[in-house]
């Protein structure tokens, strides 16, 4: 063996590292930027150590001063994100608690029923109600864990700075309790199956449009552009003609995936086509239009590969495709708004687990209509450099 | 005739850089004109702003007495790239099928056509198998015939047999000689000037972003380097020196030797033998005007050759067996002659340097 040799190899390959720039990017800083966004999904931000808030609605019918200084005890905990601006357009309070978590403003309700108070001192106290999204497999269960040890504090009479002292300590307050009523059992599959499906769907969308909007920049490089634009074909025609290649099989993509949800998992997509074929065509075009933008900005097919890679997975981890987005903080939550994945998951939500109508994705269908008309106009800017010079 | 193609006074700069600096030529109707120049000469900007995807500065561009405009236009243009600008993974008709709608054809006519490219470029028994899978040749052919699909009155043919073998070669010329007899007229960018040479009927030679030179290969020689042809004598042994000076021989003493062989050579007029250079192409650029011969040894690699001796002749059929007789009075024994005529490589030399431009 020629150790020499050996090494010699070895730094050929360090050498053509160090040249490759992108693929040193890759190597070393897009770890450490990955970790950077998983720590901050996990803790809030970069060493505060925050978790996010529930968002709950407190619904106090009871209105006694005992049901008062409960709620009130709740909506001081850090735990907590209280949900005040839900629906109201004259439904009565417990049917818009209702809705509020069905349309997935928050994911708890806390509801005092009307004589709570007064039925503690009884043999048969009224429960408290936790309405819950069991989508969030979470904040549900930490949520009547805290309103079990709240409600222990407010029987206590322990006092609060705020308030008068409760008044007497009921007898029966070993029989308070909370009932839990999942409001989207009945039939549906585990919600996660329906937020993955999307948020995998949409991520490989993303990696799969952008893989294949190379196709541009490696026409671009063997001439094949060049000759295109020397027939008939202009550059709009070129970028409108592979976005609807890119969408297409985004859309078969996508199709694919819930199939096999369907097949394998029960999820009820055929139920829901409409809407299901109206969300994937938006996605797929936004993921589409964004890939192309990507390959008319990059120079190289490996520049493209690389800047690719660290906007799909940070879009991915951002947007709720790697972890839910419900345990993540609130600015983290809205940092993921800026991604396709967030509303692409939310929309599937909205579609398979809230079994909203299809007009109620409207927000989504706007947010990727408009973005993928930017990102085409952005792409079509961008490729002016390879037009006439 | 019909003019074809006419270029006038293309400008084209790329910041401080004249990429075209006034180029002007112009092409009839079925021509093969060959477009030479070295690389950074300009070549790949003028046939850029032929096909519209460079907007020339100042200058015009007439197909068949009509102005191009900066962009569109050109249905009757076609462009074969240097590089195979093909779909590698689309099959042949796959292929043909693309570029022929590219260029506008639809329905029968476009179906004809493709069984007229199959025939012509010889792949009809390969029309179903994917260019990447082809020989370079092979797949050189498919990239030319999706040029053409829709008979264009002009084509620029860019490096069209770069990189294939000699019997693609010639395959791709017999091709190119088919659209010629149809009336195509051809722009045929080259490196391979022997190609040029043989196979186009006028040729223009560009530098600097400037024609400098235009016309049939014989042109070109004639006002170039001469017409004069370049005999390589080759001995069996060397000439003693005091022989090599007594039959006019002596790269270190030019006057003697011009005057010796001028005797030797007696008869063949003021207009004889075309002094030599240094033995490396044979063709200088005062060569057509000296009026005497000159006999020098040939340089291989960086020394002298005592056994090849080089001169320029103008009339063979007079100078050379006058030069050899001399030789042999002189002891001298002649193993091997050699006569070739001067070349276009010699006039792209000549008009362009040696120096590497890149």
């Amino acid at each position: 063996m020629n150790l020499r040799l050996i090494i010699e190899v070895a730094l050929v390959g360090l050498r053509r590292l160090w040249h490759g720039k992108l693929e040193l990017l890759l190597t070393f800083v897009v770890p450490v930027a990955f970790f950077t966004i998983f720590a901050m999904i996990f803790t809030g931000g970069v060493g505060s150590g925050r978790t996010a808030k529930i968002k709950t609605v407190l619904t106090d019918l009871d209105r006694t001063p005992l049901s008062q200084d409960f709620v009130q005890r709740l909506t001081d905990s850090e735990a907590i994100g209280v949900v005040e601006d839900i629906r109201d357009d004259g439904i009565n309070a417990l049917d818009a608690t209702r809705d509020a978590v069905v349309r997935g403003q928050a994911t708890v309700a806390i509801v005092v029923p009307e004589g709570w108070g007064d039925s503690l001192r009884t043999a048969e106290p009224t429960k408290l109600f936790l309405l819950a999204d069991s989508s969030d497999q979470i904040g549900p269960k930490v949520m009547k864990a805290l309103v079990q040890e709240t409600l222990g504090k407010a029987l206590a009479g322990t006092p609060r700075a705020d308030l008068p002292a409760p008044p007497a300590a009921p007898a029966k307050q070993a029989n308070a309790s909370v009932e839990v009523i999942d409001l989207f059992t009945g039939g549906k599959t585990n919600p996660a199956v329906s937020m993955y499906a999307a948020g995998i769907a949409v991520m490989f969308l993303l990696f799969s449009a952008t893989g294949a909007a190379g196709s541009l920049l490696e026409e671009e490089e063997n001439q094949t552009l060049e000759r295109l634009l020397a027939s008939r074909v202009g550059m709009t025609h070129v970028l409108l003609g592979k976005w609807l290649q890119l969408g297409l099989v985004g859309v078969c993509q996508v199709v694919v995936m819930f199939t096999w949800a369907q097949l394998a998992f029960g999820l009820d997509v055929a139920r829901r086509w409409d809407g299901f074929l109206l969300l994937t065509l938006v996605t797929a075009g936004a993921a589409a239009a964004l890939a192309l933008a990507l390959a008319a900005a990059c120079r190289t097919r490996a520049q493209l590969n690389a800047v690719s890679v660290v906007l799909v997975l940070t879009m991915s981890a951002l947007g709720g495709s790697m972890v839910p987005r419900y345990i993540m903080s609130d600015t983290m939550q809205q940092l993921g708004r800026a991604t396709f994945n967030a509303w692409a998951i939310d929309g599937y939500t909205k579609l398979f687990w809230r079994d909203l109508p299809t007009a109620e994705l409207w927000p989504e269908v706007a947010v990727m209509v408009g973005s993928a008309a930017l990102l085409l106009i952005a792409a079509r800017v961008l490729a002016m450099r390879w037009e006439t010079a | 005739m019909p003019l074809a193609l006419a270029v006038a006074d293309l400008v084209k700069a790329f910041g401080e850089r004249r990429a075209l600096d006034g180029v002007s030529f112009q092409a009839q109707q079925g021509q093969l004109v060959g477009l030479l120049g070295p690389n950074g000469a300009g070549k790949t900007t003028l046939i850029r702003c032929l096909i519209g995807r460079c907007r020339p500065d100042a200058g015009s561009i007439e197909l068949f007495g009509q102005p191009l405009p900066a962009r569109g236009g050109r249905e009757r243009l076609g462009f074969v790239p240097q590089d195979l600008g093909i779909y590698p993974d689309l099959s042949v008709r796959e292929n043909l099928h693309a570029f022929g709608v590219f260029h506008g054809l639809r329905g029968a006519l476009l179906r004809e056509r493709i069984e007229w490219a199959l025939e012509w470029t010889g792949l009809k028994d390969r029309v179903e198998a994917l260019p990447k899978t082809f020989s370079g040749g092979m797949k050189r052919r498919v990239n030319i015939a999706c040029g053409v699909l829709h008979e264009p009155a002009v084509l620029l043919l860019d490096e069209p047999t770069v990189g294939v073998d000699p019997q693609s070669r010639e395959r791709i010329f017999a091709m190119i000689d088919t659209l010629r007899q149809a009336g195509t007229t051809i722009l045929l960018t080259t490196h391979h000037l022997e190609e040029a040479e043989t196979r186009c009927e006028r040729v223009l030679i560009i530098d600097h972003g400037r024609v400098i030179a235009e016309g049939t290969v014989g042109e070109l020689i004639r006002e170039t380097v001469g017409s004069d042809r370049q005999a390589t004598i080759r001995l069996a042994r060397p000439l003693a020196p005091e022989v090599l000076k007594s039959v006019a021989l002596g790269s270190n003493t030019p006057a003697l030797a011009r005057a010796t062989l001028g005797q030797a050579l007696n008869g063949s007029g003021p207009n004889g033998s075309v002094l030599n250079g240094d033995g490396n192409n044979g063709y200088g650029p005062t060569s057509s005007t000296s009026p005497q011969s000159e006999l020098t040894m040939s340089r291989r690699d960086s020394g002298h050759d005592p056994l090849t001796l080089r001169t320029s002749v103008r009339s063979v059929a007079l100078e050379l067996p006058r030069l050899l007789e001399k030789i042999s009075n002189a002891g001298g024994e002649v193993r091997d002659v050699e006569v070739t005529a001067p070349t276009l490589q010699a006039v792209f030399l000549h008009l362009t340097g040696r120096e590497l431009r890149e």
